[in-house]
């Protein structure tokens, strides 16, 4: 009998996996080389918007593909790719599930569909995987959310990413940290972390300890979970409180920054902060909403939309309209990924997916999201004007706050949580 | 209290003497068990012993009681919750014999029963259970009468992909119906509460409590009532039942309705602690199945105990292994567990 269901459960294992990866359709067969290239004057142009549009990232998915679909809307509307006579852009929507290798078999399919030109992926795994696709079929492929280092380390020629990388994002954290606190009179000298297990969260602690300590703070303690199995975090909150740490540093995703916020307020530490770096709940406004008043005061160092540039408002209110919904930052990402594409394919005069790579590396475009400068693209393909800046949430709202030509309000620090 | 699995197909001959009536791994009546176990004090004494060293080990390690008297607390509190949603689980498995992948699925529904219940018509959440518990029972007896009744008898690779289908498509049309958006369910009134040392909140305490009225009744049902007997004959040998006069097929049907709606009344009393999304009872489903197993396969009580020593083990498993993942842990008590008593911490030996 036992034996019978543990045999039963092996043969589900992989079933299980297959049926949440892999339902991609085949793709036709020897299209090999570039894809359509072909587009020219009146003709359509495809990009591809991949995304995890369902399964556990959904929501965030849905947003960015929407986003996408936005853009390619209003480059239309503005009559299109002007440098070749009006082109028009279609968006082929594709599901990546959140899983690499629906990722990468999907990407296969949309190249091989006629995409000229990939945005995606919000998962560093699947980003990795598709950059990989991108390489061989000679199509550009451009981040808009996916933070890990390495997807940019292989030397990949067609691959570019928008957000600020893991890296950056850890020691700017730190930095502000530093400023933020020493201009407010009570520098941080104690800073606990709490991180997800996977490489993310690792990485964001590893260059966030380095920088952190060269600024002359004592970090610990370190503790790590699981973010898809824990359930609350009152024991690691009441660990922070017990050490003396006046900083709680949180990197992590929407879920279990929300188990923080309700830990943190049931076990009330002294703590002058809750440091979020580029965490998933602490920016968004429906984390505002979740935590209530447990969240009050938490700062967040991420990249974030800048809603002090009038085209950010208007593409703000134009998704509360159509979407009813408030728009996160991966959508205006995905959106200046669309816009990049389209800038480049104006500049190349040609949908050829090897053009377009070249005319992409020249990018020098004005970005909706919060920027030291405009887009423009390291030999690696990293968006050199990108920097997280620092959000808090005061009376219920996400606000910029730091550095000064972002700021929205001043920040408060020590923000005391729950009062 | 335990039902044993089901003594397979009939074809298997009848169940060994001496398991047919005898339930209870903690019966002193059975002559049987009592030849073959140790003391019925022992398991008792090693798990509090095990206990001990553990909070022990996990006091020299972090040095302040305030931590470890936390990590207790919280870990029985989370363990009661864990040990909710295996409770319809190990029903369901120890009667059909099926390991049923959409349990997390159906907990998923009720969440979403109780966000409307709360947000729409502003409901105190714990009210939504007059509403949850008999829905979720009316749609597990319909999709075990309509969709998993054909797969009796048959192997139990069909079960189990029909119940993982189950799963995806509950998952997917509550993407379809709510969107991705994330959703919560506020207890008015929900305060900490300082207990030993520690802090909880209003709403752990009170699923923890409900959990234990839960399995109360769950205990009454199946020992003290004709259906509750009915149950666990057809558990020890549905042949058998079959030929005393029960209508087996009608107890299927009722013990997955039954076990369907506990995963109901979870879903209601998790909803203040959990962010509710169409994926939110996935992260039940691998510490429900190994707490089923931990704490005998078929035994309500079992899951209720091997759901707080989870909980105690992933808390005190976080301090004493700073840096693991609080499933190392869990797993190594796992592990043990099936290395030391294979059939589970209350199961019948066989």
């Amino acid at each position: 009998m036992r034996k019978n269901w543990i045999v039963g459960l092996a043969l589900a294992a992989p079933l299980a996996l297959a049926a949440c990866g892999g339902s991609a359709p085949p793709g036709t067969p020897g299209a090999g080389g570039g894809g359509g290239g072909t587009a020219g004057s009146g003709q359509t142009i495809k990009i591809a918007s991949l995304h995890p549009l369902s399964g556990s990232s959904a929501a965030d998915g849905q947003q960015m593909d929407n986003g996408a679909k936005l853009a390619v809307e209003a480059i239309n509307n503005a009559g299109g790719i002007a440098s070749m006579g009006g082109a028009k852009l279609e968006l082929l929507s594709a599901d990546s599930k959140g899983a690499p290798e629906t990722g990468q078999s999907e990407a296969q399919r949309l190249v091989q569909e006629g995409a000229v030109a990939i945005i995606g992926t919000y998962q560093s795994a699947v980003s990795q995987n598709v950059a990989a696709v991108a390489e061989r079929n000679k199509v550009p492929f451009v981040i808009d959310v996916s933070s890990a280092d390495a997807i940019l380390s292989q030397g990949y020629q067609y691959t570019f990413r928008l957000q600020p990388s893991g890296t950056v994002l850890a020691d700017q954290g730190a930095q502000y940290l530093s400023d933020v606190s020493k201009a407010a009179g009570k520098p941080a000298k104690k800073v606990a972390i709490l991180h997800e297990q996977g490489p993310f969260g690792t990485a964001i602690k590893d260059t966030f300890t380095k920088k952190a300590q060269s600024l002359g703070m004592e970090v610990g303690p370190v503790a790590s979970y699981d973010p898809a199995k824990v359930s609350d975090f009152t024991t690691q909150v009441t660990e922070v409180k017990a050490s003396g740490a006046d900083v709680l540093m949180v990197a992590g995703y929407y879920r279990d920054g929300v188990l923080v916020a309700k830990a943190v307020d049931t076990v009330k530490p002294t703590l002058n902060a809750v440091w979020g770096v580029a965490n998933g709940a602490f920016d968004l406004p429906q984390f505002a909403a979740e935590a209530g008043k447990a969240g009050e005061g938490f700062f967040d160092a991420n990249y974030h939309l800048n809603g002090k540039n009038p085209q950010t408002q208007a593409l703000m209110k134009t998704y509360q309209d159509k979407y009813n919904d408030q728009i996160r930052t991966g959508a205006v990402l995905s959106y200046d990924a669309v816009r990049v594409i389209a800038d480049s394919l104006n500049r190349a005069k040609s949908a050829d997916p090897t053009t377009l790579r070249g005319a992409i590396a020249q990018t020098n475009l004005e970005s909706l999201v919060a920027q030291k400068g405009p887009i423009t693209f390291s030999s690696t393909g990293e968006n050199q004007g990108a920097a997280p800046i620092l959000m808090q949430v005061q009376g219920g709202k996400v606000v910029q706050t730091y550095p000064q030509d972002f700021a929205e309000t001043m920040y408060r620090y020590p923000a005391t949580t729950g009062q | 209290m335990s039902l044993p699995e089901r003594s397979g197909p009939p074809d298997a001959g009848p169940a060994p003497v001496g398991e047919l009536g005898d339930s209870t791994a903690e019966s002193p009546r059975s002559p049987v068990r009592t030849t073959r176990r140790r003391p019925s004090w022992a398991l008792p004494a090693i798990a509090v012993g095990v206990v001990v060293v553990a909070v022990l080990l996990a006091y020299l390690r972090s040095g302040s009681t305030d931590v470890v008297s936390q990590a207790v607390v919280t870990g029985i509190l989370v363990g009661g919750v864990y040990g909710l949603v295996a409770m319809g689980l190990t029903l369901i498995f120890g009667v059909l014999d099926i390991v049923n992948f959409a349990h997390g699925a159906f907990l998923t529904v009720a969440l979403y029963i109780t966000v409307v219940m709360v947000n729409r018509f502003g409901v105190y959440p714990m009210l939504a259970l007059v509403v949850a518990v008999p829905v979720m029972f009316l749609l597990g007896a319909a999709i075990q009468r309509f969709v998993l009744a054909g797969a009796i008898g048959k192997p139990l690779e069909n079960q189990l992909l029909i119940t993982l289908g189950l799963a995806l498509l509950i998952d997917n049309l509550l993407l379809l119906f709510f969107g991705p958006n994330p959703q919560s369910v506020k207890l008015p009134g929900d305060t900490a509460v300082p207990i030993f040392g520690a802090v909880t909140t209003v709403s752990r305490l009170l699923a923890f409590g409900v959990a234990l009225v839960l399995a109360a009744l769950l205990y009454v049902l199946l020992r003290r009532t004709r259906l509750g007997t009915a149950i666990r004959a057809v558990a020890a040998n549905d042949s058998g039942a079959q030929l005393v006069g029960i209508d087996t097929r009608r107890i299927y049907m009722t013990t997955f309705a039954i076990g369907t709606a506990c995963a109901g009344a979870a879903g209601v009393l998790v909803a203040p602690l959990v962010t509710i999304e169409p994926t939110t009872g996935e992260l039940f489903n691998i510490i429900a199945f190994v707490v089923v197993v931990l704490g005998g396969m078929g035994n309500v009580v079992g899951a209720l105990v091997g759901g707080v020593l989870i909980g105690l083990t992933e808390q005190l498993g976080a301090l004493l292994l700073p840096g693991q993942s609080p499933l190392l842990a869990i797993f190594l008590v796992f592990v043990l567990v099936l290395l030391f008593r294979p059939q589970g911490l209350f199961g019948r030996t066989s």
